[in-house]
């Protein structure tokens, strides 16, 4: 029997494409993003409902980045709106975990505080 | 139709060169393709003695953000081409990555065109951008982000320009070519 409670409905988990992956760690609560991201906006639509699925299901989440090399404009978008969604949901606790190496997240991560100021942003 | 918005500049001779000419009228360019395209461009002058990039975090950073903003009018280019080919001239002189990216797209979009990319420049890129995600958080049926150009200028300090000229042979067309500089060592 499948716990549905605290699993994100009516999406997918695991989005594997051509160079990149998304997956949620559900004992983790983690979102792990990986590879190269470069989708039009609307081939974002099944990791836009994953991020809604897991934002709704629990409010403490993170989200994992170190092993995400490019994330294109549409895909920032993406993340903002999550980070505008997340806000106005309220009460929750969102962390991010990214790289210093990896040049977009120095540049385009920060932005994430003006839509959500209560998340913590870690660069390693 | 002429006319010049922002600071329009071409790659000259004065440094290394390359020219890359897709035609996609002949067949479907995919977006992955646009994302090696870009990849190539900035893997080549990364290289270039003329970049003079020899620190590792330089070199990544070079190879991020050219890899980005390429990506980005590549995209563009390919998405918005109303027929004929999609040119690519990029080259590095003075300190500076610069590319020009060009396309056909309808005559009839010129005038908005042009009222979009004079926005992009009036404002400050970081209040657009937060303003343009707020409405895209609040419109979820939009099928373009917008946030291209203005995560150029707001995260990459790229200094962009635009320049519209009658297509060759085609009446109901214009000649979109887009500009983009970043400082090599800034980046």
């Amino acid at each position: 029997m499948t716990d549905t409670t605290t699993r994100p409905t009516g999406s997918e988990t695991d989005i594997k494409g051509p160079g990149y992956r998304v997956w949620f760690d559900l004992p983790a609560r983690t979102l792990h993003f990986e590879g190269v991201l470069r989708l039009s906006t609307s081939e974002y639509k099944p990791i836009e409902d994953l991020l809604d699925g897991v934002l709704q299901a629990s409010p403490t989440l993170a989200l994992r980045m170190t092993e995400l090399q490019f994330l294109n404009s549409s895909g920032i978008n993406m993340l903002y709106k999550f980070a505008i969604a997340a806000r106005k949901k309220g009460e929750t606790e969102i962390k991010v975990h990214g790289s210093s190496t990896i040049p977009w997240q120095g540049k385009s991560l920060p932005n994430l505080k003006k839509f959500l100021p209560a998340i913590v942003i870690a660069l390693d | 139709m002429d006319g010049i918005i922002g600071e329009y500049r071409e790659p000259t001779d004065a440094g290394p060169r390359v020219t890359l000419v897709f035609y996609p009228g002949a067949f479907p360019v995919r977006w992955n393709q646009c994302s090696v395209a870009a990849d190539f461009f900035a893997e080549y002058f990364v290289e270039v003695s003329e970049s003079e990039l020899t620190e590792e975090a330089e070199r990544r950073d070079f190879i991020g953000s050219v890899g980005y903003v390429l990506n980005e009018l590549i995209e563009n280019a390919v998405k918005f081409c109303a027929g004929g080919t999609v040119v690519i001239e990029a080259g590095v002189e003075t300190g500076e990555f610069v590319v020009v990216v060009s396309n056909q797209i309808a005559t009839t979009t010129v005038d908005g065109l042009r009222v979009k990319f004079a926005e992009l420049l009036d404002g400050d890129p970081a209040d657009l951008l937060m303003q343009r995600v707020e409405e895209n958080a609040a419109n979820p049926e939009l099928t373009t982000s917008g946030l291209g150009f203005l995560t150029m200028l707001s995260d990459y300090k790229a200094r962009l320009g635009w320049r519209f000229d009658p297509a060759p042979g085609n009446p109901d067309n214009a000649l979109l070519k887009t500009t983009a500089r970043l400082q090599v060592k800034s980046a």
